[in-house]
């Protein structure tokens, strides 16, 4: 049907409005949309109904998106270095919020990796990183495997916020994810492991079904110590929990 | 041009889409901080489901990302574009809902699946306080009850025609005439009060 001739404009106009409106639906909406897609004169009808609608759209009262969407969005986008608009680091990293622990206030993503270069550190050490804004380093932690204690040290200007602190959280494979415990706020923390550092961090995230967080959180852990590193292999979070 | 947004942020937001098509990454994130809270608001109306909701802004942003240099500042303001991208995605994962052929039914009757913490406004009571120009408020008034809230039911809650049907109670033929002519009359007052569409 040519919707743009001018003796069907008021069935156009008609059509427009509810699409606009939302009320066109199924193989219609598929074939208007289709149409206007070609058609310039339909094209301009549905675009003026939606203008027209669009100022009522505006009392829809605003939602804060959760931080993982942006991430999200990043992460889809391949989008490097990408912090969040207005946000300081924490609230930026607090992605993990709506994690299953009621105390869960924002946290960090480390990610674990092998060293690959013996001459800094054994081969057999285990070094985890904690990006901080701008995937500079901020919390370096250090484990010798075999060894149930894990070393964390700050490395850069990294602070919780005030009434927080920071929490270390292991993701074992196919489990869930677990609390190391709580940082202190400056200067360097000895946490103790539940099992030697090579059983408790060597595993990677195990993907796990929804609509359980721990899966999402998973899989971006990976996927950025992935961009930071590489090859390696996110094992622990970290968050601020309210003191 | 709908004149209830403010002219300054608007061109604020064309601008950064024009930097967006270009592929600038802090000009998007920068989009993305002005205009999501909004967005995700609208999503969440519509789908009433927080998971789904993130997910269609995922999806959104991405095909912003992606699409940008399709914006005309011409032919509308960048929050209509943005909102329509997100209305258009919501109605069409509320299709992907329909054909799964959820009855909507017992759920209207009880809560709402998920509280958008929207200050206890009715959907009929947005489209009022939605229309700030004088002149679309006027037209809103305009309608009789059951146009007006089938309208507005449609518009915030992406019901369809049946599904206004068994949340309203009425016919299907009632419901589709009603909101047949509620747009109609605002339509007509909306050219009569020479808004420009």
């Amino acid at each position: 049907m040519d919707l743009s001739h001018p003796d069907r404009r008021e069935r156009l106009d008609a059509l427009a409005a509810q699409y606009a409106l939302g009320t066109l639906r199924g193989q219609a909406r598929d074939r208007f949309t289709k149409a206007a897609r070609s058609d310039p004169v339909v094209a301009a009808a549905a675009h003026a109904w939606e203008t027209s609608l669009a100022s009522l759209a505006e009392a829809v009262p605003a939602v804060a998106p959760p931080p993982r969407v942006w991430t999200g969005i990043a992460a889809r986008l391949g989008l490097r270095g990408a912090g969040q608009a207005g946000l300081s680091w924490w609230q930026r990293l607090g992605f993990w919020r709506g994690f299953a622990l009621a105390s869960f206030a924002a946290a960090l993503v480390l990610s674990l990796v092998q060293l690959m270069s013996p001459a800094v550190l054994p081969a057999e050490s285990l070094v985890v990183v904690l990006a901080g804004p701008d995937a500079r380093p901020a919390l370096i932690a250090t484990a010798t495997r075999g060894d149930a204690m894990l070393t964390v040290k700050a490395v850069g200007d990294v602070r919780p916020a005030a009434g927080r602190a920071f929490e270390l959280w292991a993701l074992p494979e196919g489990g869930a994810p677990k609390s190391l415990g709580v940082l202190p706020p400056v200067g360097v923390a000895k946490v103790a492991l539940p099992a030697p550092s090579g059983e408790a961090l060597a595993k990677g995230p195990r993907a796990r079904r929804e609509p359980g967080a721990p899966r999402r959180i998973a899989d971006r852990a990976a996927d950025r110590a992935g961009a930071l590193h590489g090859q390696g292999r996110a094992l622990l979070l970290s968050g601020g929990v309210p003191k | 041009m709908a004149p209830a947004e403010p002219a300054d942020r608007s061109a604020r937001l064309a601008a950064l889409l024009g930097r967006v098509a270009l592929g600038d990454q802090r000009a998007f994130e920068a989009l993305y901080g002005q205009t999501a809270s909004h967005l995700y608001g609208v999503a969440l109306r519509i789908v009433r489901e927080p998971s789904l909701a993130e997910e269609i802004l995922q999806e959104a942003y991405v095909s912003v990302w992606h699409h940008a240099g399709r914006y005309d500042a011409a032919r509308s303001q960048p929050v209509t574009w943005l909102t329509s991208i997100v209305r258009n995605r919501c109605l069409d994962h509320l299709r992907r809902r329909d054909l799964d052929t959820v009855t909507l039914s017992a759920e209207e009757d009880d809560e709402p699946a998920f509280d958008v913490a929207d200050e206890g406004l009715t959907p009929a009571e947005l489209l009022l306080r939605g229309a700030e120009a004088r002149s679309v408020r006027e037209c809103v008034e305009g309608l009789e009850a059951g146009p007006r809230q089938a309208i507005a039911l449609a518009f915030f809650q992406g019901l369809s025609h049946a599904e206004l049907a068994a949340h309203m109670k009425e016919p299907l033929g009632t419901i589709k005439s009603w909101v047949r002519r509620g747009l109609d009359r605002l339509k007509r007052c909306l050219d009569s009060a020479g808004y420009q569409r």
